[in-house]
């Protein structure tokens, strides 16, 4: 974990950053008339929704409280025989009254479908539009992650970069995408029921609305608050999940000094600290929501004095001004009014949230590869298979020298086997060929040409490269050896795995190349795994094979299926190819044209299996030391 | 009130007191998530109890408002209303509604603190638990698999018994809502309920759909997870086979089926949101139609008609508010059950009915009789040990050699108990070592591991981790043994200097030398190197064994080693191959023996002299 940056840890003080709205912003661009199109839908469904409330006080204005009627309901009640005249009118008036009812029912109706239908329609854009932009910006992260050297990866946690890619993005399109739509459309609405509630009764707008300023300054005192609890419980989670993480890294040292106790309190003490924090936060909300809630009842009751107030001083319902209509209307247009506010308040920590993902994720887009491609930088579809080290020198960052003056050349198809003691510098040999890193100093050199010329994907999908530790990616034994490149065959697979003893074992498998490895742990053997991993190179046809031979044990049977396939890779399959064999096994040497001693980051010994041994130097020793034993078994 | 309970609780910072609990009668029971709830939360009972009578007081508050306006209304009828009655009204419904607003505050800090005391209880819970499991257990489950659970699961539980609850203790007021309407007019409330059948069955309806489709969405994040995961786990082979451009294909590929889902599962919802709101709608209008209806042939009156519509909003939106209370409930209860599945592991290794309270570790006589052992179960060629048999008496230093993978960690390991025996038995002092209390135990012994785990905290305090109560003194002795002093001196602030994630970082060398000196300072009457000391140069290494024959002076000692200049002092020595003990006796007898140690001793020579 170390050398790394520590994100979670941080507090993020800068509360809104408009340079990384901006950038956000401008992910959005490509979908402008989309999004400008989901505002007007919104922007019609908020004024269709909002003339209901009319209608509504017209109806009950006009339809339930006729005071025509309702004096000539009253008058025939009072009377004991009812006048068949009086209660024929009634009856007309009853019936017209009923009808309009029912065609603005109606109407009511129809509005609602419409507006349900563009809101339905807008929500449908914004979706669209937010999963496709977190989608870009998901494709464009891995591709930058791709493009990355293995010395970055190598420094930062796997968990970290992958954090990025999955949950950062994820929270971005939540708050950015999907919440800068409801804040849009909070306005639009606010606005809306603005302009008709002052359409309609000016006077009572005013009274309606006395509660919003203390809204807002309620939310203002609020945020002060809240904000700095809700950064401090970030700050407190981040601290109580890196004890349990250390805590189960390190469980066996905990363990083994019978810490448990010690360390149990230990996150409860931290465990404490962030509940405390939270139930701060808790007592937070606890008042701010039902202030909230009492201002805008606070608003209702206000209008229902205004409304009373008039009815009483105009001694009647005067529709628009005081009547049970103007009530029905402003209720509900205060409820509509009184919802966006509060949302509004709300959104603001989400931003908040969201503004510390994106910057984890841009900061990772911004870091440079460190090892590119030049502008220049040629293809290779086809390399001879020469190989110059030329005065190469070689460190890892700013550690000891790994390799020192290295001068090395092999000629196409030769196979060369490079040995050595641990720590002398042989990986790296391999590391510098494929360049997953850049040499400090001289040069290397594939047909002639410096490797920081070609374009690297290119380089290295000419070489062939096996590692001691063979890395299998969820899928089947196909998947694998194919590795995604669609141009290889299925015959081309059979005939590689064949080749290098692996289709026997391959086709035992249940569902034999259709098999699924590394699902469940890993249910191949580590020499299984090897033939898969030469298979794989082979398929690959590469023009330089690069070996790096496994140290590791294994059961007699696989290791001589293991030492022939090894000897046919080198031997090549029909045509030569330059070979390159960190080399374990003494068959393998012997198999090799020329042997180079690498000793201490330097080339110590070069010739021949006969010529070296003849020699009795270094490789007299270390054949001695390491081979004999070998020999003596076979 | 009750509200303040939980400041006494807050418990001082720093002075934790207590120890891990016993190990459980665990409350949580995988596969019954809401009986591990209700046990968790049986302590706040008294929250829930007191937030759902303030729940009932603030619906009956609720029903105040609409029967103040028909009161109002009926009186602009009747004319008997004047100025001053009509303000005293509006300032009772201002009033109430403060009121209200209190209580309000009372049941959310009373319920939502319960949810936050709830997740701290199971937190820790978790946490102790983790504690008492055995190493099989770390070695088939991946750190972040349980620190997922620790968060994300118990984040889910937590909104469940948290807002959930309140959301549906708050249906409480519809009962009440509903007297009311049927009080106001029956015929109507009849007309209101009929599509109510159908409002449910739609609810969940849309809650099962959008379950289905959002685990969809949760498969796919998971995919597209590994994928990143593995891609970059996997970064060699992906560059060494210039894979990146396939391996964003495939992504794209993988991304894309996550996005299609998603959308699936977002227009699903944007479609669900503004229907369940129409059909509301219309219900509404169904009910201004009848209503109003009755209303003009004077039926009903205009007052009761108001007051009814108000209560039949406050009937509606609770309603439309269940279908998220039941999608919480269903998260809640996954995320319990993958909670439930921790807590019910067996610890494995743990006191129990085979302890003898009275056992001690007290001479440090190890004695092992045919023990073998294999990680999980494996056909018996995997042994990792197999039948091995010795006696280490009092004080006596035994070295373990043996190639790579031969058993030697598997063995000492065994001696600390970090596994037990599948055959055979292990004694300490005559006393099996599964009777001796295991904190007893492993306080006896002093156990340098292959690998140095250090902790993000100051020099001393990850010195001192077995012994907190030890000296500055005693811990400066213990590093001049571990010839730890010159490096201490090197550090900006000696024993406060912080290490690891926030601090420095040691060399492999300095942390083999710190995890050391923290092992000799507990005082062990026996003492455990596992490869202990292979970070550390010859002369150092020479240095520190005769430092340690000092200390050590009569305490048994196992050494895993791979110099024979360490080996070659040991009392007994025991080669191991595959799992056995091959050869074993003095460094002498063994070379006399002419076997594997000799040529393991051979080769080393050369080595030596490779070297020079």
């Amino acid at each position: 974990m170390s050398g790394g940056y520590h994100m979670e840890d941080e507090v993020q003080q800068r509360a809104y950053d408009s340079t990384l709205m901006r950038r956000l912003l401008g992910y959005l661009r490509p979908y402008r008339t989309k999004l400008i199109l989901a505002l007007v839908l919104l922007l019609i469904a908020s004024l269709v929704s909002s003339v209901s409330p009319l209608l509504v006080m017209y109806g009950v204005d006009n339809f339930l409280a006729n005071a025509e009627r309702s004096g000539l309901q009253q008058e025939i009640a009072k009377q004991k025989t009812p006048d068949p005249v009086q209660l024929d009118a009634l009856a007309g008036m009853v019936s017209r009254d009923q009808r309009l009812l029912f065609l603005l029912v109606l109407l009511l109706g129809a509005l609602i479908i419409v507006e349900s239908g563009f809101r339905y329609a807008q929500l449908l854009i914004v979706a669209h539009v937010g999963q496709r932009t977190m989608f870009e910006m998901r494709m464009g992260l891995f591709a930058h992650l791709q493009t990355m050297s293995l010395q970055f990866l190598d420094r930062n946690p796997v968990g970290r970069l992958m954090s990025r890619v999955t949950s950062d993005i994820e929270k971005i399109q939540q708050t950015v995408v999907s919440g800068g739509v409801q804040v849009a459309s909070d306005f639009i609405t606010i606005f809306v029921v603005l302009a008709i509630m002052l359409s309609v009764n000016k006077e009572l707008t005013l009274v309606a609305i006395v509660p919003v300023p203390f809204i807002f300054a309620t939310s203002f005192i609020f945020r002060k608050f809240a904000r700095h609890s809700f950064l401090e419980i970030r700050r407190k989670i981040a601290a109580v999940s890196a004890s349990m993480q250390e805590s189960i890294s390190g469980m066996r040292v905990v363990q083994i000094f019978g810490r448990e106790d010690a360390n149990y309190n230990r996150f409860r003490a931290l465990n404490a600290d962030h509940r405390d924090e939270w139930l701060r936060q808790v007592r937070y909300f606890a008042i701010y929501f039902p202030a909230i809630e009492f201002f805008s009842s606070l608003s209702t009751s206000l209008i229902i004095l205004y409304c009373s107030w008039n009815v009483l001083k105009l001694g009647g319902y005067v529709s628009g001004t005081a009547s049970v209509g103007t009530f029905f209307a402003f209720i509900s247009l205060s409820e509509r009014l009184f919802g966006p506010i509060r949302a509004l308040a709300d959104r603001y920590n989400m931003l908040l949230e969201a503004m510390a993902s994106s910057e984890r994720v841009f900061e990772l887009l911004d870091t440079p590869p460190d090892v590119d491609d030049r502008p220049d930088a040629v293809p290779c579809d086809h390399l001879e298979g020469a190989v110059s080290f030329e005065n190469v020198s070689f460190r890892y960052g700013e550690g000891e020298w790994i390799l020192k003056n290295i001068n090395l050349h092999i000629d196409p198809g030769e196979r060369v086997a490079i040995v050595g003691h641990t720590g002398a510098g042989k990986s790296t040999i391999i590391n510098l060929i494929s360049r997953f890193y850049d040499v400090q100093e001289g040069r290397i050199l594939v047909d002639g040409v410096d490797v920081r010329k070609y374009r690297q994907r290119a380089l290295r999908s000419r070489i062939g490269v096996v590692l001691q530790d063979v890395f299998l990616f969820s899928g089947s034994v196909e998947d694998n050896i194919r590795l995604g490149d669609a141009a290889i065959t299925d015959e081309q697979i059979r005939a590689a795995a064949a080749y290098v003893n692996a289709a026997p074992f391959i086709e035992r498998l249940p569902g034999g190349y259709g098999h699924k490895v590394g699902e469940r742990g890993c249910n191949l053997s580590t020499g299984q795994r090897q033939l898969i991993a030469f298979a794989r190179a082979l398929a690959h046809e590469p023009d330089i094979l690069v070996l790096d031979e496994a140290t590791s044990s294994i059961d007699t049977e696989t290791e001589m299926l293991i030492q022939d396939a090894i000897n046919r890779l080198l031997d090549g399959d029909g045509r030569r190819r330059t070979c390159i064999v960190i080399a374990h096994r003494l068959s393998t040497i012997q198999h090799a044209d020329r042997i180079v001693v690498l000793h201490h980051g330097e080339i110590h010994e070069m010739g021949t299996h006969q010529e070296l041994l003849a020699r009795d130097g270094l490789y007299r020793t270390l054949y001695e030391l390491q081979y004999k034993d070998q020999l003596a078994q076979e | 009130m009750k509200v303040e309970h939980g400041q006494s609780e807050i418990p001082v910072r720093h002075d934790f007191p207590g120890t891990l609990p016993p190990p459980p009668a665990s409350k949580a029971r995988e596969g019954r998530p809401f009986i591990s709830l209700l046990r968790y939360n049986r302590p706040y009972l008294w929250n829930y109890i007191f937030g759902a009578l303030i729940a009932v007081f603030f619906s009956l508050v609720g029903l105040v408002m609409p029967m103040v306006i028909r009161y109002i209304i009926d009186g602009f009828e009747r004319g008997n209303l004047g100025h001053g009655k009509l303000v005293l009204l509006v300032s009772g419904l201002i009033v109430l509604s403060l009121v209200s607003g209190v209580a309000r505050y009372f049941q959310r800090t009373l319920m939502i603190g319960a949810s936050r005391k709830f997740e701290y209880d199971l937190r820790n819970d978790l946490f102790a638990h983790v504690q008492r499991l055995s190493r099989s257990f770390f070695n088939r489950t991946p750190t972040g698999e349980i620190m997922a659970r620790a968060t994300n699961d118990l984040n889910y539980v937590r909104d469940f018994i948290g807002p959930g609850i309140m959301g549906t203790i708050d249906t409480i007021r519809l009962p009440f809502t509903l007297a009311m309407m049927i009080y106001l007019s029956g015929r109507l409330t009849l007309v209101a309920l009929i599509p109510m059948p159908f409002i449910s069955l739609l609810v969940f309806t849309f809650v099962r759909i959008s379950h289905r489709r959002s685990k969809k969405v949760q498969e796919l994040f998971a995919v597209v997870t590994t994928e990143v995961q593995e891609n970059l786990a996997g970064a060699r082979v992906v560059k060494a086979h210039g894979m990146g451009d396939r391996a964003v294909a495939g992504f794209r590929e993988n991304a894309t089926r996550y996005m299609k889902a998603n959308i699936r599962l977002v227009s699903f919802m944007s479609f669900a949101f503004p229907f369940i709101g129409s059909v509301i709608g219309v219900i509404m209008l169904l009910v201004t139609w009848r209503g109003g209806s009755m209303v003009i042939r004077g039926e009903l009156d205009l007052a009761d008609y108001t007051a009814f519509m108000i209560y039949l909003v406050m009937l509606a939106f609770p309603l439309a508010h269940l279908g998220w209370v039941l999608t919480l409930y269903q998260r809640g209860a996954v995320g319990m059950n993958r909670i439930a599945r921790i807590l019910g592991e067996a610890p494995g290794i743990w006191d129990g009915d085979h302890t003898d309270p009275d056992a001690r570790v007290s001479r440090g006589h190890v004695r092992f009789e045919g023990v073998s052992f294999a990680y999980g179960t494996v056909p018996d060629s995997a042994l990792a040990l197999r039948d091995i048999s010795f006696e280490a008496p009092e004080g006596a230093m035994v070295a373990i050699v043996g190639p790579t993978g031969c058993g030697k960690t598997t063995l000492v390991s065994l001696l600390a108990r970090e596994y037990d025996p599948d055959l055979g038995r292990i004694q300490i002092d005559g006393h099996e070592l599964r009777a001796i209390p295991l904190r007893r135990l492993r306080s006896a012994i002093g156990y340098v591991l292959q690998d140095t785990f250090i902790f993000s905290d100051t020099v001393r305090e990850n010195l001192r981790l077995g012994r907190p109560e030890a000296t500055d003194d005693e811990i400066l002795a213990a590093c001049a043994v571990a010839q730890l002093t010159e490096a201490l001196a090197d550090l900006p602030k000696g024993l406060d200097t912080m290490l690891g994630e926030r601090g420095i970082n040691l060399s492999g060398g300095q942390k083999q030398r710190l995890a050391l000196a923290r092992a000799i300072l507990r005082d062990p009457r026996i003492l455990i190197l596992d490869d202990a000391l292979s970070a550390v140069d010859t002369q150092t290494e020479e240095r520190i064994l005769d430092g340690l024959r000092g200390v050590m002076a009569g305490r048994t000692s196992f050494v895993v080693a791979h110099r024979f200049s360490t080996i070659r002092r040991a009392d007994l020595i025991l080669v191991m191959d595959n799992g056995a003990i091959v050869e074993r006796g003095t460094h002498e007898e063994l070379l006399a023996l002419d076997g594997l140690y000799a040529r393991m001793h051979a080769r080393q020579l050369l080595e030596e002299a490779l070297e020079s």
